[in-house]
């Protein structure tokens, strides 16, 4: 009853996270990728967020302009794992607040930590959004204390609209915030 | 949400630049530049940070970012938390558990995981959990377990080092000590739902692969179950859209199906209360999606529970109908969920009645236009068949095979050809359903498939006929190359048999094969040419073309065709044909010992780690060790044994699966491996607490009273006996100032079958300071039986505190005195007579056991339950006496003479009775008793153990 990875892939096909909760060798998971990929990517709606894939179960679903895709072993509970994706993503959206890829591209490593106070060992660790917020913020006001001098940066691509970037990534899917209910 | 400017920047740069080759560019820039950076020794430690931040994000992108894998990782050695933080999400990105780094880094997790700060703690858990190798296990495997059971662990530290020991289970399973299964099983009870989850998993693995030792854990999640689930004992923060942690409940209801169904009727009925609730709970209208899937999630998991268990009928049925409503659902997710455990359904089902109902609706799901539901129908497909239906569904199986997409084909040809061979009523329906379904599936087909027929076809002699002929008609036609293959292959074999036939004569069959060759690829094209030497040998009449062959073959290019070409011309033209006649004798019969098919059927499955509770297929498969072994283990060849059934019927009526075990003996894995030891039973009477005798000496022969006490705990025992019914009420108080928790109790029972036990309640978990808990058992006596019973009673009071105690509970307690006049006491004592059903034990007294006397014996043997009858024996000293043993079986009649020897301390007992066994294990208890002499019979105050009211009436029960 474990997770074996977790893939955040955007729309067309690119790896915004992925996490592994098994060892596999830099070519296999690059296979695993490559397949997988092609499989969700190829998937129509109202189709079920399930999939087999050799002898293992991949469930997905699409958030917005992003993919989570769970895989784990054939006889998991399906649903269950559904849900542990959109616990993630909900707490993703308590903490950076109407999350969108965006928040994940730039803010890569607090969607790392959110994860690791979430799932370890591919197995579920807190399912309470409170526990895991606190640990989360615990850690970032040690951050603030360290780093008080620096000031903070907003990335302005979606949080303000145009600044110094351009307005093509401004208008991108990935600023679209991630659909919490169905 | 504290950020780095320059990250945030690297990032918009890389994301803005238009085209790959731009990106690549800027990446290479900045690789540069952090080399540079790298080496420069004024890098403070917010640089570093952000510069392994861009390595981490390079890395994410798909670049290789190996130079700077030394650095990342130094940053785990810093004294800031922020630094270290990023330095170990670098372990866990960078590395993985065989790389070199890792031994550099070893001694900075352990001295993390020492530190009194827990988000250090929780940083080195981390990094174990992911990379953790064999090696790092040895080292920190202790370290990790401190932390998930010292006292002084956080809850949020707890948990983590529950999941971490799970990870290196999984890596090197001995790292986890065999006495450590009661104090893990124990934190299934903690007060945090974060840490219950977490041990919950690592108890999963653990029951999986040591269901003994962790047999404690049944109960646990059983009543667990319960109080989620009936009792909603839990905080509102972890009601996910108002299902009681789903999670728990799925992992919960999993664990319960690792083990066979348990024998108490109480933990029967928890679970039974939990399972009725989920499916009440199911019946509710969820208010959005994810309530759905998390009330679904755990009804699907019941479902397989409920299945597992096999004895709710009522619940049973109301599933049955429910599954059927759930493969029409018009949500594709419930379709595929049905269709999953129906297939389980069938997988163990006494009758497959209930779903042939909706066969209909299953065949039409392989028309589903999703993937995934056609996958699933077909597995209930294959379950569901039997001789009944095995027919209809070959046949539309076959026919939706010609539709069907590329990535399901080959599976479907596997199972359809299983099901021709297992279900063939007659041997011209398997021979035509196997062929036809191999002209039509074309490429899709594994190898094992046709080779499978070929072996069919050897194997019963009624088909060869009917074979060679059918074939032969493929062959004249456009077929595909496997026909080609099972065709070359049956006609040298058997193309004699039907060389009579109009149209089939040698020349006509060699003709057909001929023309084959051409199309064919090298290796049908070999087989051929093996075909025709055996033409040689069956029909000397076309030689001379069969020569021509040979010699157009031995100048292929091919070496192997070349090869047998050249061989096979020599064979023929030998001078004499003795040696050609030796060589194409008739094949043998294959020795049918491995079915290729099925195992080709499990590899697909075979791999994981995960304990199989059922295998696809119908309720033979399951039942059948062998399969569901092969399905568990990969590469395992099983053997197996079938016969077309049809025409046979009656000349060979042996199963078909009827040798598979026996065969299996060389290749069973559990036969290679030498058994490991027994896991300590921390229940039974080999791990006694000190002073245990106290207590139960004391209550032998009274109904109440302290069976254990020490400073924390007090263990009272009120007891009534009635015919072979016992009710013991244990009760368990807490005498210290603070609460105790996960308080266990664990019955073993070494007279089973003869004396059973079962539980009426169990013992809340955890006490206040002061408090009492109870638990209620039945002991029925079932026969003669000379094993007290032994009880471990667990608690967490900080650490784990355990006691294992005797139930002062034998067979006196069934004993009832019977008054009997002498005349008829000798009349019986003869009527009964000598072995087997008299015992006689002689023994002299402990060194200690002090003076004996009458009145002591006759105290004695009348606590024991004797009537004693005097002036019977003409020996006054002698006693005599007179009792009824009940037991469900019934009543046996008791007579006992007890000669003692008050000069020389010695008894001689001699007991007759009605029913085998008996009389032997009443004088070893007697011998027991009588040999410690009034030593044990010091006149005890009655005292009344706490929370025992003296009034109290326990016949209720």
């Amino acid at each position: 009853m474990a997770i074996n990875y977790l893939i955040l892939l955007s729309r067309q096909g690119k790896v915004r996270l992925a996490k592994w909760f098994t060892t596999l060798l830099p070519k296999d998971k690059a296979k695993i990728i490559k397949d997988v990929t092609q499989l969700v990517l190829s998937r129509r709606t109202r189709m079920c967020n399930f999939l087999e894939y050799k002898d293992t179960k991949v469930v997905y679903r699409r958030y917005a302009s992003l993919f989570f895709i769970a895989g784990c072993a054939s006889t998991d509970n399906e649903l269950i794992t559904l849900e542990i994706v959109h616990r993630y993503v909900e707490q993703m959206d308590k903490y950076y607040g109407n999350v969108c890829e965006l928040d994940i591209i730039y803010n890569f490593q607090k969607a790392y930590f959110i994860l690791d106070e979430l799932l370890l060992a591919g197995e579920m660790q807190e399912s309470s959004k409170k526990n895991v917020l606190r640990c989360i913020s615990q850690q970032d006001s040690l951050e603030d204390m360290e780093v008080s001098c620096r000031f903070l940066f907003f990335y302005s691509e979606h949080r303000h609209g145009g600044g110094s970037l351009s307005t093509r990534i401004w208008r991108s899917e990935a600023s679209i915030p991630l659909p919490l209910h169905y | 949400m504290p950020t780095m400017r320059g990250l945030v920047q690297f990032i918009a740069d890389l994301r803005n630049a238009r085209a790959r080759e731009l990106e690549e560019k800027r990446v290479n820039k900045e690789l540069a530049n952090i080399r540079q950076k790298f080496k420069s020794a004024s890098l403070d430690g917010y640089q570093k940070k952000k510069y392994v931040c861009k390595l981490l994000y390079v890395y994410i992108q798909g670049y290789d970012v190996d130079f700077g894998h030394l650095e990342a990782v130094n940053l785990i050695s810093s004294n800031k938390f922020s630094e270290k933080q990023i330095g170990y999400l670098a372990v866990t990105l960078f590395l993985h558990e065989e790389h070199e780094l890792l031994h550099l880094v070893v001694n900075s997790i352990r001295k993390d995981l020492l530190d009194n700060n827990e988000l250090n703690n929780s940083l080195a858990l981390h990094a174990v959990a992911n990379v953790g190798s064999r090696e790092m296990g040895e080292a920190l495997s202790t370290d990790v377990h401190r932390l998930l059971i010292s006292p002084t662990s956080k809850a949020f530290v707890k948990k983590k080092a529950a999941l971490t020991l799970l990870r290196l289970y999984r890596k090197y399973p001995s790292i986890v000590q065999n006495t450590w299964a009661e104090r893990i099983i124990s934190l299934m009870d903690d007060p945090d739902m974060g840490v219950t989850l977490s041990v919950t998993s690592l108890v999963m693995a653990l029951a999986q692969d040591r269901p003994e030792e962790y047999r404690g854990c049944y109960v646990k999640a059983a009543q667990r179950l319960k109080r989620v689930v009936v009792d909603t004992d839990i905080a509102p923060d972890y009601l996910y859209y108002r299902v009681p942690c789903p999670w728990l409940q799925v992992k919960l209801l999993r664990l319960l199906q690792y083990y066979p169904p348990s024998a108490d009727s109480h933990v029967r009925d928890i679970i039974r209360e939990s399972l009725q609730q989920i499916m009440q709970i199911a019946m509710d209208t969820p208010k959005n999606v994810q309530q759905n899937n998390a009330q679904n999630a755990v009804l699907f998991e019941a479902i397989n529970l409920l299945i597992h268990l096999d004895t709710e009928h009522t619940l049973m049925m109301q599933i049955s109908s429910r599954l059927g409503k759930y493969i029409q659902s018009r949500e594709t997710n419930v379709r595929y969920l049905g269709l999953e455990a129906m297939a389980h359904f069938a997988a163990r089902a006494e009758t497959l009645d209930p779903i042939k109902k909706h066969q209909n609706i299953i065949l039409g799901s392989l028309r589903d236009r999703d993937i995934s539901v056609r996958r699933k129908g077909l597995d209930l497909i294959y379950s569901m068949c039997d001789s009944t239906n095995a027919a209809p569904i070959v046949n539309e199986l076959m026919r939706y095979l010609q539709s069907a997409d590329y990535a399901i084909r080959e599976e479907m040809v596997l199972k359809v050809a299983i099901l021709t061979e297992k279900y063939a009523t007659d041997a011209q329906w398997y021979i035509d359903v196997t062929l036809k379904l191999l002209s039509l599936a074309g490429d899709h087909v594994s190898d094992e498939v046709w080779q499978r027929v070929i072996q069919i076809v050897t194997n019963n002699e009624e088909l060869q006929a009917y074979a060679a002929q059918t074939l032969l008609t493929y062959l004249k036609s456009d077929c595909h190359e496997s026909l080609v293959k099972i065709g070359c292959y049956v006609l040298g074999e058997f193309g004699h048999l039907v060389a009579d036939n109009q149209g089939s004569s040698p020349i006509e069959q060699f003709l057909a094969l001929q023309a084959k060759m051409m199309t064919s690829t090298d290796n049908t094209r070999a087989m051929i040419l093996s075909s025709f030497v055996k033409f040689v040998n069956l029909f000397p009449e076309i030689k001379p073309q069969l020569l021509h062959i040979f010699h157009l073959y031995s100048h292929s290019p091919d070496p192997e065709l070349q090869q047998r070409a050249f061989e096979y011309m020599s064979l023929a033209t030998l001078p004499t044909d003795d040696l050609l006649r030796t060589v194409c004798d008739e094949m043998p019969p294959f020795s049918e010992r491995a079915s290729i098919l099925l195992s080709r059927l499990h590899q697909r499955t075979a791999g994981t780690t995960e304990k199989k509770t059922w295998v696809v297929g119908g309720k033979d498969a399951n039942t059948d060790g062998a399969e569901i072994l092969m399905a568990q283990n990969t590469g395992l060849k099983r053997t197996f044994t079938t016969i077309v059934n049809g025409t046979r019927t009656g000349t060979n009526g042996t199963p078909s699966t009827s040798s598979a075990s026996g065969d299996l003996a060389g290749l069973d894995l559990s036969a290679s491996a030498t058994p490991p030891p027994p896991p300590p039973n921390m229940a039974s009477a080999a791990n006694l607490s000190p002073e245990w005798e106290i207590g139960y000496n004391k209550l032998y022969f009274i109904e109440e009273g302290v069976l254990f006490e020490d400073a924390q705990i007090q263990v009272g025992l009120r007891s009534e006996f009635r015919g072979h019914l016992g009710v013991v009420k244990l009760y368990l108080s807490n005498k210290s100032s603070f609460p105790i928790g996960s308080l266990t109790t664990t019955v073993d029972n070494r007279s089973a079958p003869h004396l059973r036990i079962d539980s009426k309640s169990l013992p809340e978990p955890s006490v206040p300071a002061a408090g009492q808990t109870q638990q209620t058992l039945f002991f029925e006596a079932k026969g003669p039986f000379s094993d007290a019973p032994t009880i471990r009673i667990s608690y967490l009071a900080g650490a784990l505190q355990a006691y294992t105690l005797q139930f002062p509970i034998l067979m006196h307690r069934y004993m009832e005195p019977s008054n009997l006049s002498a005349e008829d006491f000798f009349k019986r004592w003869r009527q009964i007579g000598g072995s087997p059903l008299e015992a006689q034990n002689t023994f002299g007294l402990v060194a200690k056991a002090g003076a004996i006397n009458e009145s002591f014996t006759r105290r004695i043997a009348e606590q024991f339950g004797w009537k004693l009858l005097d002036g019977v024996d003409p020996n006054r000293t002698n006693i005599v006496g007179c009792a009824v043993y009940h037991s469900a079986q019934g009543k046996t009649g008791c007579l006992l003479r007890l000669e003692p020897n008050y000069e020389r301390k010695m008894y001689r007992v001699t007991i007759r009775a009605t029913q085998e066994g008996v009389p032997q294990a009443l004088a070893r208890q007697m011998e027991e008793r009588l040999s410690q002499g009034p030593l044990l019979e010091r006149t005890y105050t009655r005292e009344q153990p706490r929370g025992i009211s003296p009034n109290e009436d326990l016949t209720g029960y």
